[in-house]
């Protein structure tokens, strides 16, 4: 289906808006440019920020929407589900347990092809509570049909969340999306952002049409009716096919972002930085890129060659991209800001999926998972330091002497 | 036989615990001669609801191997026993939407078996079973359909007569002494009832139905979309909305064309369109949305929907107005209002008929109070249910009509 | 694009009829679920819609209402239905109601009132999804209306106890043994009058009997009508979950309002008043005795003289020590009635 947007009036930026905002702000100011009709707010740290800031935006007539204080996470989900099948466009949030509580709702919603966007807070899980970041809240959902992507900057933040909608939005997918963003260092960090105007992002971003599946008087239907075997795997299907439709809408509505934008990476999938002639290829997700960066920039001046790509969209995964991407790596060395207890060699879920990725190429360069910055500690320079290491020892002898480390544990 | 599949077919809920009886029995009795054997219900049944036709399955062999061959398949595609424990189900069962109508011996391989618990004769059922393309065999265990309900049962030794017979078709594989020394052993079990099956045994009596025997009739089935051709999102179309049935008048109501649910009465309401006096009551209590209003505003039961709950009848102020009449009685689903006004003089002689002889329409229901299943049994022969209670119509307006 | 200008909050006007023979004749919910014969629930959600009209969004929490009505890949509505969570009916009428009311505020849809109704079990709606109806009830701003329909277990997942279950009932979470002879002691909630104290915005609550067709769909009507969001509770005898003869459903309900077990009445704007046969009730009708209700269900074949005694004083109680009698439990004195043994 051919989306309506106008040509862009050229490639500048100058309309766009300066802003100091935190990740979680940006996303505010996206949903205030998307002009969203739902929202259902919860407290739990650290996502609900995002919450708060859409508050006082709607207190001071800067975005009109229902916003509903719901008495929990799965009530708060349901209400937007319920909210988006009528056809209004909704916004929904969580972090760590409680995106959990939430998960019979959450579950549901790709299955009923609802296309939300949500902002997961990355926080760890409880027990014991801890507000720091890790990424299983988001990972539990990924066999689902959620659409789940991580951002490292709050402009990221930003344009992920008018391209998440796009893609949502989009009738041949119809699926809900998560924002990663991490709890702490992205959702309370406030940085220098650029806030496009309302016009140019009418010119992305079209109204939200749920066409024959919207509940309405005028278009009577029945949604969800119980099924058994007979009818279980067609459905199945539909989502799967839904989901291998989404690859073409993503690098549509990025291409489509830069011609309006005038900004934006060439690559939806991933950042590569300095993976051209790199021996060692560092991979992760979220603000890690940046320690890793600052990390790699001192080891280039050790004559040591050594790259980062960072995994933007974790489902759908981009398995031939970076299979491509890889190939040419001497080792590899996945940073997972999460775990996976019981996992094939006990590696975290990223370093286990790019592990499946590589299954069929022709050159599988040594992979290591290295399960890193988890509750919130940082992930410091002295660790990268030290997986490049474990990478180069790799790289030489050809094979990994251990698939997976556990960095920073006191021991 | 190195195998025996059974299956019963019975009322859902009525008779969920006599099917459960039966089926664990079969395979209970195969064990005492050293056989292997498996118990089940069929999952897609369940929930089940009152009268919706539901089967179980028991499958027995003479060794494991055997047995996993046979259960490879969950849902048996054919076997060699079909136990139906309500006759009216022999005009063939519609257990959910897009399962069609599926004949009584649909699942009957060559020289299968058919065993039906009933009152009527072979050639009376036959106007009801659906002809096959291959033989079978009929047999009758003469008795009244046995129906209790989730927590109190009607102890009429069914499950042993049932048993017992089944040991006579059957006979390679099950004795009747092992059904007795199960029915003996069983939580359920007695000597008494060891007798039952016993008796039942030995009266036993089938015989051959060619192909040319049975009803006619081309049962009704659905084709299921493709993946691709579903709506996507879950979404199916709504039933559209009812019109008028003549000259702008009256209402029939669109109704769900894949799910009819007429498979699940065991009793129809018989109207009399000459005393109804239009209270509107037996319309709007009707759970299934049965009744179409016709265009001088009677009430017409529609007989492709009507699940014959009796509501109708109990909340009718009129006496005689409308009555429940064993399902048996009937060949067709049409039109009572249609009937009557083509000739009513015919349609009154035809609906008295139906009506007058409580005594064998009156048929089993399920629990109306407590003790009503032992005062039953103790007033009449076991094997016919003993003697049914038909003291008055329940509901506000008993007394009106009493 | 519709003018915003035009958005109100109206609800749609039902006014109540005037008698069954003037009730409307088109049906919403029609013939063809897998429901088992005499199911008043099937009657409730019949009548519901019946008195809604077709301008109506339904939103079903899980349960016999959804499973049975939509087995399998098929449905008996006319009128837009969609399925939704056990415990969430609270959070699909809110959510359904904040999101018609955001785009016709915004001019994104036609303005039109539209009913949304929500309906749960008595499992999905007094157990798990409590919450989140007390929740949508303090939302006067959304319209809609919560119909929790009691047929007093779980039944669709084949009868086990909920909170809303009477004392001493046979399911497959309580069955009478050998060494228990009652596993269920606890007391049937009253969510109605619960839910009416607790949520003095929310402007009507109302008990309802399927038996009592034409006084239940004016409630529901009266409901929709009045604005804000609302709560009815019915209660529908279940031939499957209480064990009895299908044709008897009819006259079951009418004897619980009989024995007094279950009040009639609404709640308007804070206002309790009875209405059909629990009016007379108060107003002095003698209460038919319970075991005349109890005895003709094979869910209670397994009392003895005591459970019975001990039903009838609870319900007695009810009637003669509360400050509203049938509504809410404030008593005009400690009772202690000791269960039996």
């Amino acid at each position: 289906m051919a989306v309506a947007t106008k040509p862009g009036g050229g490639t500048t930026v100058h309309d766009d808006q300066e802003m100091l905002i935190s990740g979680s702000e940006a996303v505010a100011e996206a949903l205030t440019l998307a002009d969203i009709d739902v929202v259902t707010a919860y407290p739990i740290r650290p996502y609900d920020t995002v919450m708060q800031a859409i508050a006082k935006k709607i207190a001071n007539g800067k975005l009109v929407a229902e916003y509903i204080v719901a008495e929990g996470e799965h009530s708060q989900f349901e209400i937007v589900k319920h909210a988006s099948t009528v056809g209004a466009r909704v916004f929904c949030g969580s972090s760590g347990v409680g995106w959990m509580y939430a998960m019979e709702a959450i579950t549901v919603t790709p299955a009923l092809r609802v296309p939300m966007v949500a902002l997961v807070g990355n926080r760890a899980l409880d027990d014991p509570g801890a507000f720091g970041v890790e990424h299983n809240d988001a990972l539990s959902v990924r066999d689902l049909g959620w659409l789940l992507v991580w951002i490292d900057t709050a402009q990221e933040a930003l344009d992920t969340t008018l391209i998440a909608y796009r893609v949502a939005e989009d009738r041949r997918v119809f699926l809900p999306v998560a924002i990663s963003a991490d709890g702490a260092f992205l959702t309370h960090s406030q940085t220098i952002t650029r806030v496009p105007p309302q016009g140019r992002v009418q010119q992305f971003l079209p109204a939200y049409n749920r066409g024959d599946l919207l509940l309405h008087p005028d278009n009577p239907i029945t949604v969800g009716p119980q099924v058994n075997e007979d009818w279980v795997i067609e459905i199945r299907r539909q989502n799967d096919e839904a989901t291998r439709r989404s690859y073409g809408v993503i690098e549509e509505a990025y291409a489509d972002f830069r011609r309006v934008f005038g900004r934006g990476p060439e690559n939806p999938w991933f950042e590569e930085y300095m993976t051209e002639d790199a021996d060692i290829v560092l991979m992760g997700m979220g603000t890690l890129s940046l320690p890793v960066k600052v990390a790699i920039r001192n080891l280039r001046k050790q004559g040591k060659k050594v790259g980062l790509i960072r995994l933007r969209w974790f489902r759908p995964f981009p398995y031939e991209q970076l299979a491509r991407a890889l190939q040419h790596a001497k080792a590899i060395g996945v940073i997972d800001r999460d775990y996976s207890f019981g996992s094939p060699f006990g590696s975290g879920v990223v370093a286990t999926e790019v592990r499946a990725a590589l299954y069929n190429a022709d050159h599988r360069p040594p992979l290591i998972g290295f399960i890193c910055g988890l509750g919130g500690r940082e992930v410091t320079l002295e660790d990268v330091s030290k997986a490049v290491d474990i990478c180069y020892a790799a790289a030489n002898a050809g094979r990994a002497e251990r698939p997976t480390y556990w960095l920073g544990v006191r021991e | 036989m190195a195998h025996l599949t059974v299956e019963v077919v019975y009322r859902g809920i009525f008779q969920k615990n006599l099917a459960a009886r039966i089926t664990r029995g079969i395979v209970l009795s195969a064990r005492k001669a050293g056989r292997w054997g498996i118990a089940f219900g069929r999952y897609g049944d369940s929930p089940q609801r009152n009268g919706i036709p539901a089967k179980d399955f028991a499958i027995v062999a003479d060794t494991q191997e055997e047995l996993e061959q046979h259960m490879a398949r969950y849902e048996p595609k054919e076997l060699q026993v079909t136990i139906c424990v309500d006759d009216t189900l022999c005009k063939g069962v519609e257990s959910w939407a897009w399962y069609g109508l599926q004949p009584i011996n649909r699942l009957l391989d060559v020289g299968g078996h058919l065993l039906v618990t009933s009152t009527r004769s072979p050639s009376e059922l036959l106007r009801d079973i659906h002809k096959k393309e291959t033989p079978y065999n009929l047999w009758i265990l003469p008795a009244k359909a046995s129906f209790s309900g989730l927590w109190v049962f009607k102890e009429d030794h069914t499950e042993a007569r049932i048993l017992g017979a089944l040991a006579k078709i059957a006979s390679e594989f099950l004795s009747i002494d092992a059904v007795c020394a199960a029915t003996r052993e069983a939580e359920w079990g007695s000597e008494l009832k060891a007798e039952s099956a016993r008796k039942a045994y030995e009266r036993a009596d089938g015989r051959r139905i060619q192909i040319t025997e049975g009803n006619d009739e081309v049962p009704f089935s659905f084709e299921m979309p493709k993946w691709w051709e579903m709506r996507e999102g879950l979404t199916i179309p709504a039933i559209p909305v009812g019109k008028p049935v003549e000259g702008g008048k009256g209402y029939r109501p669109e109704r769900n064309p894949y799910f009819k649910k007429f498979t699940t009465r065991t009793m129809r309401p018989v109207v009399n369109f000459d005393t109804c006096v239009k209270c509107t009551l037996c319309w709007i209590q009707c759970p299934d949305s049965v009744f179409d209003v016709t265009p001088d505003g009677l009430y017409d039961a529609n007989m492709d929907a009507c699940c014959g709950c009796g509501v109708c009848e109990a909340v009718c102020p009129v006496k005689d107005c409308i009555t429940m009449v064993n399902e048996a009685a009937f060949d067709d689903n049409q039109s009572q209002w249609e009937m009557w006004r083509q000739d009513k003089d015919a349609y009154r002689v035809w609906s008295n008929e139906k009506i007058k002889d409580k005594v064998t329409t009156v048929r089993s229901h399920g629990f109306r109070y407590r003790g009503q299943y032992e005062e039953e049994l103790s007033k009449g022969p076991i094997e016919m249910g003993g003697t049914p209670v038909i003291q008055g119509i329940p509901g506000e307006n008993a007394k009106a009509k009493a | 694009m519709a003018d915003a200008t035009t958005f109100t909050n109206d609800t749609q006007v039902l006014l109540p009829f005037k008698g069954v023979k003037k009730v409307a004749i088109e049906e919403y919910f029609t013939s063809g679920h897998r429901t088992c014969q005499g199911c008043e629930s099937a009657l409730v959600m019949k009548l519901m819609v019946k008195a809604s009209g077709p301008r109506t969004i339904v939103l079903g929490s899980t349960g016999c209402m959804y499973v049975a009505n939509t087995t399998y890949y098929t449905t008996p509505w006319v009128v837009p239905w969609m399925h939704t969570q056990l415990g969430s009916s609270g959070s699909a009428a809110l959510g359904t109601a904040a999101g018609l009311k955001s785009l016709m505020k915004k001019g994104k849809m036609k303005s039109e009132p539209i009913n949304v109704i929500a309906f749960c079990g008595d499992g999905g709606g007094a157990d798990m999804g409590l919450g989140a109806i007390s929740a949508t009830l303090t939302h006067k701003e959304y319209n809609s209306l919560i119909l929790l329909y009691d047929n007093e277990s779980y039944a669709n997942t084949d009868i086990q106890l909920s909170g809303l279950t009477p004392y001493g009932a046979h399911t497959t979470f309580s069955p009478p043994g050998a060494v228990k002879r009652i596993i269920h002691t606890r007391w049937k909630k009253n969510v109605a009058g619960m839910l009416a104290a607790g949520h003095p915005e929310c402007r009507y609550v109302a008990t309802v009997c399927a038996s009592y067709a034409v006084e239940m769909m004016n409630k529901v009507r009266r409901a929709l009508t009045i604005g804000g969001p609302t709560f009815i509770h019915s209660l529908d005898p279940c031939p499957k979950g209480w064990d009895y003869d299908p044709m008897l459903s009819h006259e079951l309900g009418e004897l619980a309002v009989e024995t007094g077990i279950f009040p009639l009445y609404e709640v308007e704007d804070g206002v309790v008043k009875y209405y059909g046969k629990t009016k007379a009730i108060v107003e002095g009708r003698k209460r038919k005795p319970v075991r005349e209700y109890l005895l003709k269900q094979g869910r209670f074949a397994h009392f003895n003289e005591e459970d019975l005694a001990y039903f009838q004083a609870k319900v007695d109680e009810m009637w003669e020590n509360w400050d509203i009698p049938g509504v809410v439990s404030f008593r005009k004195a400690p009772a202690d009635i000791p269960m039996p043994s």
